[in-house]
């Protein structure tokens, strides 16, 4: 199970260059793709997902050329896209059993089993008479994924699936989701890191259209090993100063107080502490360089 | 007072910025604009060519129709101003800062209110404008008055305004639900058509209560206006004052409706409460729900955090998946739509709709008749088949876009199906839900049926109408909608286009784009009836509908292509995807045009190759070339018809014939004759041939008119005959306008396929709007009385005065032929029936008919008291239709007694009615022959004793005309059209009473004196008086009835009819006497003509049995045009020592004369006028005192003394003069 995308460009009419010149390389398991909002997460997502027609490049999923095979792509496709509606007065598990008969599932036992296991499995059991108008965002949150998962897609491609989302329904869709992804390939975009970390042993950074970096967290994490030092402020003055000369990845304020972690190859003064450096270092820095390029 | 101005001028920029205020208002500007600028478009226009389309009833009525369609916008821009805070949640913002209620509801309906009278502005501005348009009739363009614009706007529009904008405020801001605001301005106005349809219905002829009660106001408007003439009309607005003839009705209308509209912001500003906590209480309950479920599920413990796997399963892609996806699909929508509370709001409405006028299929014009299928479902679809429309409109728009609407897209698109799936899976949708709404207006249907007691349920024309003819045109509607909202990427643009093309096809038909190949939809118009089903009109529709749908379809197939899938908005790549999908959908587009090639080339080939396609205008244009061409022809000498002998050969099924003729033609005029012309209006003459050389001089194109020059002159005194070969051949069908008279049972043609001598002025234009578009000056109307050419020419045969007929017709083996005289001979021969009709010697006018069909037949033999000369008495009728046979017969029998003994023996010795199909709806009187309608009169139904008998009323009046029009002819000269049509009348009138009563007469009559007084508010040139009338049918028919039995009633029915005895008898059968027949049997001396008698004979009868005090009755009702207004102002009782009760009444009585300009000057009074006395409640009187008394001035005090205690009392109590406010006559009596 492979996906490649090859100098994939997408410029909208009015002049927003989404994408830029993307190429990448997904495997089977769970791929995070990170980046800030507006950095071409969804459009590339999007064009994957065969709504969008990119201006230039290719992409190919075994074998299929998913910009013209488009139907083929489909019918191994699971989609959850980052805002999506519902119809009125419609319930979850018959709107679920429905677009399990969209989704080929034609044996009407295996539909029901699946719909019952996914409605389970995504906590919607005791819910899935109720219209899905009246669910709550984490509801729908999940039953997006429970119709992203019908099917047993080989291709799932989940859009900021953890957005609103509380942390209880964050973990569970992640197990779930993990659980799936050994051996179908899944593109999971967020601007959480930890999610990435969590799950996906290969990553992306984009920004800007742009695909920054790429390779497994831990290889990620390698570059900045022993660079990254952390320093607790007592003023915004100081923090001027100190951005002035130094690169800072952060800032977060801890009781009160600002403390910041900079990027340094060396030790940049004594009150500067040694920190492991975590995925998020790895992704501000990557996106504040590009920024300044 | 400041946060008052801050709301309303917040609210002021809101409207300002927004699009739909200017939308609203441009669409009011194109309405007015159209309404001044085209008279084919606005409700004014057609009505009638001398009301000025800006003149003040016009605009008036304007005001009013855009106040009805109004009542949406009205709605939307109320409506919606104090929704918006609760549908965009600023409500938690709004009331938890400091605001009065007075500034926020205040600010709010009073911008809204400036925002609505603006937007209305639109309709004044656009009639301004449309007063300037270069091509619109500027006869009927007065120079603006600034005032007639101001005035019905203010009366009607901002009155409006104020009390539904108000009342929909209320509603919006009490419910605070976005359905219901959407939902009320449609509702009222669907309630208030399905209550104007009820109450005209009823036919009532009540102005007061009625006009009050109407809330949008065309009752109101009608009673106001109901007799004003065109005078009137182009000078009156709308009274505030008691004046006119609905004094008080339209102030104490706007008194009450403003006076709701107060109420509704009374009660809003009681009820709204100005607190988040009152206001999130009261919301929507779904949001409640979500709210709920989201707290139990967030108290819930999560069971297991471990995923278990999940279980696999096979997915299966063809053509069964293809097939079970379109299923699922469909499925889902129209559960969507039907779990959806609109659906079931259009289902009861649409079932209200149907009930209702279901209840009155029974009821054409003013007669009860069985509701039989034809007019059942008339009643039920045909007043819903607009629903159907906005419906298919409606979900189009809905199913296009409601993935994107309800941001499902995402999901939806990326799912394994091909977009045509999904695409026909919406059509489908739409298709179920219209067949669902059909059989519903089915089952409506015949249930109304059962309930009107009529049990002859023919379920097979049922679903012919409703699924084979409505279904397809409905659909062909949604395929056009879908493809408009694909490709316009705006659900309400999209609802916007389709509407204007949906109104535009009927406009476009007014301006004379006919063409149905070129009206989107369009195929020509079909009538359904009994003796033909749908007969000739299935190959037109097939085929015209075939071509449209095809195209439609052809647009469908387009639609799919560019259906949108994914993100992409980008008109380049929807065209991209477009191009992608071509291949696939090719062969689809490509066979939905060659069907519409074809089924196109098909219809054309019929419509425009084998027929000759004319337009309404192209014929006026040949009638006024005619007229322009030979009108100077008219007084040409010509010879004069006097036998005529005919073999027709009927081909019903083939709806066509041939035949040949022979006419004997005898100069009745003192000089020799040396060209014949003939006027050949139907193109069915060929092979004219006289009986010495002749040579064509010329012939107009169409044959219409041809000159033949005669080598030999034909001296005067002499005669020749005619010979020539008449046919016709119905060849494929027409675009609309198939000739009614040949038809596969049924058959009826008259006179007019065989050659006219001479100039035809029947066939002149009427109307002086289309006179003008012709450049044709003036119609040349009848001549005076004393015209003595004129006067010698018959009424009806110019160029002939009576004949001999004998015919030989023919028609299939299993219908029968009719023409008129006596059967001679009926024989079978090669499969066909054979029939030979002759008059013998008798004459009859030159005027006669063929009929055939597949009658059934009954015959009776009447004979009068003496028993001497029976009658044969029969009816052919279609055996569906045996309903009114037996009153037919019994309506002729009385008739045939009454005329009998009144007016003269009856000069044939039988009398035949046959049905034809209702394509054409009259009743008309050959020589003992008379052809009746199955639309009127065999389906007659006497519910109630009040139900007007037409078959009887009809069947008298037919009959009478064998005395009024067959005995007695009057010259070509104005009013002798009256010595017809008001006697026959007037003869019905007689027979009538002596079977219903006297009574039954007063309710009829009320009814006819409604219809006469409307009548004169159509007149396009000037109302005659009855005596010299032109072509007016109102003066006729309804003031020539009312007029002479009001006579009857004054001098005596034996009086008027000893009158009508002694003229019958002295002029009856002139110029019958001085002619050579084809037997060459000589009437009298071969003399020249003499006179016609005209109508100053008729009046001169009459005159002589009439006593001098009661004369001014025959001079006011006959020479002149008189209305009276007679009123009751008081009555007071007293009662006496003696136990009796001595009533005093109060009234007032006036008398006008109107000119032929319509101006009305007073006349002296000298009239008896009849007073009443009465006991009773209103409209269940009886009489206690019923005197004619003479009046000499304009107000009166009478005292009378009655036995019993007074109810009501009044003048002219039964409205025997013309009044035009009857219902004023009439007045409780209070007691002291």
């Amino acid at each position: 199970m492979a996906l490649t995308i090859t100098n994939l460009s997408k410029t909208y009419p009015n002049g927003v260059r989404a994408l830029k010149n993307v190429s990448l390389t997904v495997g089977s398991g769970m791929f995070g793709l990170l980046g800030p909002n507006g950095a071409g997460k969804s459009s590339l997502m999007r064009t994957v997902a065969t709504l969008q027609e990119p201006d230039a490049g290719a992409i190919q999923l075994d074998g299929i050329d998913v910009l013209k095979q488009k139907d083929d792509v489909r019918r191994v496709l699971g989609y959850l896209p980052q805002e999506f509606g519902v119809y009125p007065k419609m319930s979850a598990i018959d709107m679920l059993t429905h677009l399990a008969i969209l989704k080929g599932i034609t044996g009407a036992g295996e539909r029901k089993t699946m719909v019952e296991a996914l409605l389970q499995q995504t906590n919607l059991w005791d819910v899935r008479k109720k219209a899905l108008s009246t669910y709550s965002g984490g509801m729908k949150q999940r039953f997006g994924i429970a119709q992203a998962l019908l099917a047993n897609p080989r291709l799932i491609i989940v859009d900021e699936p953890t957005a609103g989302l509380d942390p209880a329904e964050r973990n569970r869709f992640l197990n779930l989701l993990s659980s799936i992804g050994r051996d179908v390939t899944v593109i999971l975009s967020t601007h959480i890191v930890d999610d990435v970390l969590e799950l996906c042993p290969r990553m992306a950074i984009i920004a800007q259209g742009e695909m920054l970096l790429e390779g497994s967290p831990s290889e990620c994490l390698a570059t900045l090993q022993g660079q990254i030092w952390s320093h607790v402020l007592s003023s915004d003055d100081e923090l001027k100063a100190i951005e002035a000369e130094l690169k800072v990845v952060s800032s977060h304020l801890v009781a009160g107080q600002h403390e910041i972690r900079v990027f340094a190859p060396t030790k940049p003064g004594p009150a500067y502490e040694s920190v492991p450096t975590e995925l998020e270092d790895v992704y501000f820095l990557t996106v504040a360089r590009h920024s300044v390029n | 007072m400041n946060m008052f101005l801050e709301f309303f001028s917040f609210e002021l920029k809101f409207r300002a910025k927004s699009i739909s205020t200017y939308v609203y208002f441009l669409a009011w500007l194109a309405f007015g604009f159209f309404c001044t600028g085209s008279e084919s478009f606005g409700p004014v226009g057609f009505n009638n060519g001398k009301v000025l389309l800006n003149g003040p009833y016009a605009l008036a009525y304007n005001q009013l129709a855009a106040g009805l369609f109004g009542v949406i916008i009205i709605s939307a821009i109320f409506g919606t101003s104090i929704l918006r805070d609760f549908q965009r949640d600023t409500y938690q913002m709004l009331f938890t800062k400091p605001i009065s209620k007075f500034a926020y509801l205040g600010g709010r309906w009073a911008a809204s209110f400036v925002v609505c009278v603006l937007v209305f502005t639109g309709v004044s501005v656009g009639m301004w404008l449309g007063t300037y348009a270069p091509w619109t009739d500027h006869v009927r363009i007065a120079p603006n008055h600034l005032w007639w614009y101001v005035q019905p706007f203010l009366s009607l529009t901002v009155v409006q305004i104020f009390f539904l904008g108000s009342l929909f405020f209320a509603v919006a801001a009490l419910s605070r639900k976005l359905v219901v605001v959407y939902l009320q301005g449609v509702a009222v106005f669907m309630v208030y058509i399905i209550g104007i349809t009820v109450y005209g219905a009823t036919r009532s002829l009540e102005h007061f209560w009625s006009g009050i009660m109407d809330p949008v106001g065309f009752v109101l408007f009608d009673n106001i206006t109901r007799y004003w003439t065109v005078a009137e009309k182009n000078k009156l607005l709308v009274p505030w004052g008691f004046t006119g003839y609905s004094p008080g009705v339209f102030l104490y209308n706007r008194i009450l409706w403003a006076a709701i509209g107060l109420v509704s912001l009374g009660v809003v500003w009681r009820l709204f409460p100005m607190s988040v906590e009152a206001l999130t209480a009261r919301s929507q309950g779904k949001r409640a729900a979500k709210a709920r479920l989201a707290d139990a599920e967030d108290a819930r413990s999560i069971r297991n955090l471990v995923a278990a796997a999940l279980p696999r399963v096979r997915q299966v892609f063809g053509s069964g998946t293809t097939f079970a996806q379109y299923l699922a699909l469909t499925r889902m929508r129209v559960r969507m739509i039907t779990r959806e509370i609109p659906f079931w709001g259009i289902i009861a409405l649409l079932i209200v709709f149907a009930i209702n006028n279901g209840q009155f299929a029974g009821d054409v014009g003013d007669q009860n008749v069985w509701p039989v299928t034809y007019l059942m479902l008339q009643a039920v679809e045909g007043s819903a088949t607009l629903f159907f429309y906005i419906v298919a409109t409606l979900y189009a728009g809905e199913l296009v876009w409601r993935e994107r609407d309800n941001h499902f897209d995402g999901i939806h698109d990326a799912l394994p199906m091909h977009a045509t799936t999904d695409w026909l899976s919406k059509l489908s949708s739409i298709a179920v839900i219209e067949l669902v709404l059909l059989t519903v207006t089915g089952l409506v249907g015949m249930m109304m049926q059962t309930m009107a007691g009529y049990y002859h349920y023919e379920v097979l024309q049922y679903a012919k109408e409703l699924y084979l003819i409505t279904f397809p045109q409905v659909m062909g509607f949604a395929l056009l909608a879908m493809f408009v909202q694909t490709v316009v990427s705006n659900k309400f643009v999209g609802h916007g286009i389709v509407i204007a093309i949906f109104v535009m096809v009927p406009i476009l038909f007014n301006f004379g784009w006919e063409n149905s190949l070129y009206l989107p939809g369009a195929y020509p118009a079909y009538t359904y009836s009994d003796m033909n089903g749908y007969g000739y009109f299935v190959a037109p529709v097939f085929w015209g509908m075939t071509y449209w749908i095809a195209i439609f379809a052809f647009l469908g197939v387009v639609s799919i292509a560019f259906t949108q899938r994914g993100s992409e908005e980008s008109r380049a790549a929807r065209f991209r995807q477009a191009v992608a999908r071509a291949p696939r959908l090719a062969p689809a587009g490509l066979a939905c045009l060659l069907v519409a090639l074809g089924a196109g080339s098909w219809f054309y080939y019929n419509a425009h190759v084998l027929n000759d396609y004319r337009t309404a205008e192209d014929n006026r244009r040949i009638n006024a070339g005619y007229e322009r061409d030979f009108k100077k022809y008219e007084l040409l000498p010509q010879p004069k018809t006097t036998a005529v002998d005919a073999t027709i050969n009927i081909y019903p099924d083939r709806r066509s014939f041939d035949g040949t003729g022979r006419f004997t033609l005898q100069n009745k005029s003192d000089v020799p004759i040396t060209q014949v012309h003939l006027t050949d209006a139907q193109q069915t003459v060929s092979n004219v041939a006289f009986d010495r050389p002749f040579h064509l001089v010329s012939r107009a194109p169409r044959d219409l008119y041809s000159i033949y020059a005669l080598d030999q002159p034909l001296a005067a005194g002499d005669t020749m005959t005619l010979t020539f070969r008449v046919s016709w051949t119905t060849r494929g069908f027409r675009d609309g306008n198939e000739l009614a008279q040949y038809s596969p049972n049924g058959t009826f043609f008259d006179v007019g396929v065989f050659p006219t001598i001479g100039y035809d002025r029947n066939l002149e234009i009427g109307d002086p709007r289309r006179r003008r578009e012709e450049h044709l000056g003036p119609l040349v109307e009848l001549p005076p009385r004393t015209d003595s050419v004129y006067a010698k020419r018959n009424l009806f045969t110019p160029t002939s005065d009576w004949i001999t007929y004998h015919t030989v017709v023919s028609t299939s083996g299993d219908q029968i032929a009719i023409a008129p005289g006596y059967l001679q001979r009926q024989w079978k021969q090669n499969g066909r029936q054979y029939f030979e009709y002759s008059m013998g010697t008798q004459h009859i006018l030159n005027f006669y008919a063929y009929l055939s069909g597949k009658y059934a037949v009954r015959k009776e033999v009447y004979k009068d008291a003496t028993g001497v000369d029976p009658v044969n008495l029969e009816v052919y009728y279609d055996p569906q239709h045996a309903y009114d046979v037996d009153d037919m017969l019994a309506s002729a029998r009385a008739g045939l007694d009454y005329y009998q003994a009144r007016y003269s023996p009856y000069q044939f010795t039988q009398f035949r009615i046959m049905e034809f199909p209702r394509y054409r709806t009259f009743a008309q009187s050959f020589a003992n022959t008379v052809p009746f309608s199955e639309g009127i009169g065999f389906i007659t139904r006497l519910k109630k004793p009040t139900d007007v008998d037409l078959t009887w009323f009809v069947t008298a009046h037919e009959l009478g005309h064998q005395w009024w029009g067959h005995q007695l002819i009057g010259g070509e000269v104005e009013g002798s059209n009256m010595m017809s049509e008001t006697l026959a009348q007037y003869s019905a009138y007689m027979v009538m009473k002596h079977k219903y009563g006297k009574d039954y007469m007063h309710r009829v009559l009320k009814h006819f004196l409604d219809q006469y007084l409307r009548g004169r508010t159509g007149e396009v040139r000037h109302e005659p008086p009855l005596s010299q009338v032109q072509n007016e049918a109102y003066v006729w028919y309804q003031k020539g009835g009312q007029i002479m039995y009001t006579l009857a009633d004054y001098i005596g029915e034996d009086k008027v009819d000893l009158a009508l005895h002694n003229f019958l008898m002295a002029y009856r059968y002139a110029n019958a006497n001085n002619q050579v027949d084809a037997a060459d049997s000589t009437h009298g001396a071969r003399s020249r003509d003499t006179r016609y008698p005209d109508t100053r004979l008729l009046v001169e009868a009459l005159d002589a049995q009439t006593p001098p005090d009661l004369q001014y009755l025959i001079d006011d009702g006959f020479n002149r045009v008189v209305l009276y207004d007679d009123k009751a102002l008081a009555a007071t009782s007293t009662q006496l020592p003696n136990g009796k009760w001595q009533v005093t009444l109060d009234v007032q009585t006036r008398k006008v004369q109107v000119d032929s300009a319509g101006t009305e000057s007073p006349m002296p009074l000298d009239d008896y006028i009849e007073v009443g006395v009465f006991t009773g409640k209103s409209d269940e009187e009886k009489p206690l005192y019923m005197e004619k008394q003479k009046f000499t001035q304009e107000r009166s005090t009478i005292t009378i003394v009655v036995d019993q205690k007074p109810t009501r009392a009044g003048i002219d109590p039964y409205n025997k003069l013309i009044d035009r406010i009857s219902d004023d006559n009439m007045i409780d009596v209070t007691s002291k």
